[in-house]
């Protein structure tokens, strides 16, 4: 057949007819151009452009990866639809990086808007006596907690879920009698989920419905072979719920105030100018004191100004949102309790907690911020 | 579908759902070229996770990489962008019928290949040593940003699916070269040495953005 009648010439054989063959010359420019490239962008990594040392790092690659597709692997004498193949190969992987990009970076940006409720939740139940569990309740209650939950407490509620062992404390096994902080009856649970446990992983589902709170304690409850006791009117009350009303103290929450930890990273990672004199009455020393200064500059935004805590250090995703928040730097902390203590969280930072080190700071400095940490706690109530 | 043929060069037969042999080349080319998509994509994996996590924690990355050496990193970028200019010149070379050439170039190739690798594990070795390991493995005490781990787990899959690739590749080119010295190939059918040109070159471009990436961070 075909191809037993070729010519010699490989330009106008039969087979490969107006193939197109890379010549040495051409090979031989273009990895010399690949070469000078590459000294190119080791050389432009060693000075500092800011911001743009990673774009021209990428544009060069870009560059000699280019280099290589039309010449080396010849796209340009190639037919036009295998640039089109090649080229949507990259253009997916460029969606795929910019949608999951935005969904890290950006997905905060959707309910926090400042001054406004985050969620405007129905603060009124629907239910007669929520606190009475009821096979509807437990059942919707086990659709949420498929959702918010699993990843913490695990799908069966033993505190195993996938992103448990990033939590110290770990989260609550739902399994177990003793442990508890608020409690495990209906309401105590119906706290825990309006409040969090400031400090720890447990974040404030406050933002969810509240009869979705009430399904998701009824669930947690059912979990238990052994049952709590029934909550009373005045366990109900205690949590601010009005019986007569239905209406639940924090149905529609108060904005918090909001620090992506990604940000206070970088707040930390450039150094602060002193906040202005003033700008907080009162606090005097927090601004005149070497402690002071330290901790407005490199604390205060995940403790808050006086160590009150309650600012939120991450965002745990989902819809509403959940965050994690700090608690107030109380003088009855482990780590408030001694310098070597404190030294240690400060320099190392607590893994599981969201609490980074500051391995830079000098002794000198550190005892400053002690003494400033410890008279913070003084002031807390 | 047989005519033992006494030619000097073994007759390779088009496939019969084929109108000629320029189609079946066509064909086969296409075929590569999709299947290098599927690649871009499984390293593409690999990319965004690290594009993420160099969002999320930027410091981290930049104390991290100055334990990589950066020295055989560039030493790597130059021996494999060599490479890909020796296969360049193995395909064509085999495209021109010219067969001692072509088997001394894809010679050449895997020699580069395997300094490569080479160079990567001494690169591994120091790594293992310093505890910069993955994930649970990791147990070096220099670095002390909390999130390095993960640094060295991307650096581990990213480089250790490329090394995979550099594995395979010296494979198939040493195939090529067993096939060229069988007298497979000719200015008339040499489509299976342009592929494995193909794939070799898509292993150097995705060491071309691995380099920056991992030991260029700042
Ligand atoms: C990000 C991880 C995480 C998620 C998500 C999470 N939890 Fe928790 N949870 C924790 C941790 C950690 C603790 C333990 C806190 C402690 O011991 O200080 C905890 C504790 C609890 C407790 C025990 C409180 C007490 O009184 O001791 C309850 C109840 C609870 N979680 C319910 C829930 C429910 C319901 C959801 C879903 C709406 C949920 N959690 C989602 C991490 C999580
Ligand atoms: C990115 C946010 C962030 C920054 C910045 C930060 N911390 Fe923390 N810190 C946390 C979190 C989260 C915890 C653990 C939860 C909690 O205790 O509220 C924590 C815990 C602590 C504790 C331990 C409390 C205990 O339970 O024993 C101390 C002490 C502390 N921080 C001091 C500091 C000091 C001093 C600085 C400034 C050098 C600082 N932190 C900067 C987030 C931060």
């Amino acid at each position: 057949m075909s191809n037993n009648d070729h010519s010699n010439h490989p330009h106008h054989n039969q087979d490969h007819s107006h193939h197109h063959i890379v010549s040495t010359k051409t090979a031989l420019t273009v990895a010399g151009s690949l070469f000078f490239l590459t000294v190119l962008t080791v050389v432009v990594s060693r000075v500092d452009l800011g911001v743009w040392n990673f774009p021209v790092a990428m544009l060069v690659a870009t560059v000699k990866a280019l280099l290589v597709m039309m010449f080396f692997m010849d796209l340009i004498h190639d037919a036009p639809e295998n640039s089109v193949i090649f080229g949507a190969g990259f253009l997916f992987l460029v969606i795929f990086f910019i949608l999951t990009a935005s969904d890290l970076f950006f997905r905060g940006n959707v309910y926090v808007k400042a001054g406004t409720p985050l969620v405007a939740t129905s603060g009124r139940s629907s239910l007669k006596n929520p606190w009475i569990s009821t096979p509807e309740l437990v059942s919707h209650g086990k659709e949420l907690f498929s959702q918010n939950c699993v990843t913490c407490h695990g799908p069966e509620g033993l505190g195993n879920g996938v992103a448990a062992a990033g939590y110290n404390p770990p989260p609550r096994n739902f399994h177990s009698q003793t442990g508890w902080i608020n409690g495990r009856k209906p309401s105590n649970i119906f706290k825990t989920l309006k409040e969090g446990i400031p400090g720890s992983g447990m974040a404030s589902f406050g933002t969810l419905p509240i009869d979705d709170r009430w399904a998701l304690a009824a669930y947690v409850v059912s979990l238990n072979s052994e049952r709590p006791a029934s909550d009373t009117q005045e366990d109900v009350a205690k949590i601010g719920y009005d019986l007569k009303t239905g209406l639940a103290a924090g149905g529609a929450r108060q904005e918090e105030k909001t620090i992506p930890i990604e940000f206070a990273i970088e707040r930390m990672a450039v150094a602060e100018p002193a906040p202005a004199h003033g700008a907080l009455g009162a606090n005097e020393r927090g601004f005149t004191s070497v402690g002071g200064q330290l901790y407005q500059a490199r604390c205060a935004q995940c403790h808050g100004e006086h160590g009150e805590g309650g600012v939120r250090v991450r965002s745990l995703g989902g819809m509403p949102k959940a965050y994690i928040t700090t608690a107030p730097l109380l003088a009855n902390r482990e780590s408030l309790k001694s310098a070597d203590a404190f030294n240690h969280v400060v320099e190392n930072g607590l893994t599981g907690r969201e609490m980074p080190g500051s391995a830079d700071l000098s002794g000198g400095e550190l005892s400053e911020l002690y003494t400033h940490v410890k008279w913070l706690a003084g002031q807390l109530h | 579908m047989s005519s033992t043929h006494e030619s000097a060069y073994p007759v390779h037969h088009v496939g019969h759902h084929f109108n000629n042999a320029s189609d079946e080349f066509e064909a086969a080319k296409q075929g590569m070229w999709v299947f290098l998509v599927t690649e871009i994509l499984m390293f593409g994996g690999l990319f965004v996770a690290y594009g993420i996590f160099r969002g999320m924690y930027p410091e981290m990355y930049v104390e991290a990489h100055h334990a990589l050496q950066m020295k055989m990193g560039a030493l790597n970028t130059i021996v494999l962008i060599t490479s890909s200019l020796t296969m360049a010149l193995a395909v064509s070379a085999t495209q021109r019928g010219k067969k001692q050439r072509a088997i001394g170039m894809m010679a050449a190739t895997i020699f580069l290949a395997c300094c490569f690798l080479v160079v990567k594990y001494f690169e591994y070795s120091h790594k293992f040593h310093e505890g910069l390991l993955p994930g649970a493995f990791y147990s070096n005490t220099e670095i002390t940003n909390p999130k390095a781990p993960l640094f060295f787990s991307l650096y581990f899959m990213m480089t250790g699916l490329h090394g995979i690739h550099v594995l395979i590749g010296i494979g198939l080119i040493s195939w090529m070269i067993l096939r060229s010295l069988r007298n497979e190939f000719s200015e008339n059918f040499y489509t299976p040495v342009e592929l494995v040109g193909f794939y070799w070159h898509f292993v150097d471009i995705v060491w071309i953005y691995l380099f920056p990436l991992l030991y260029l961070v700042s």
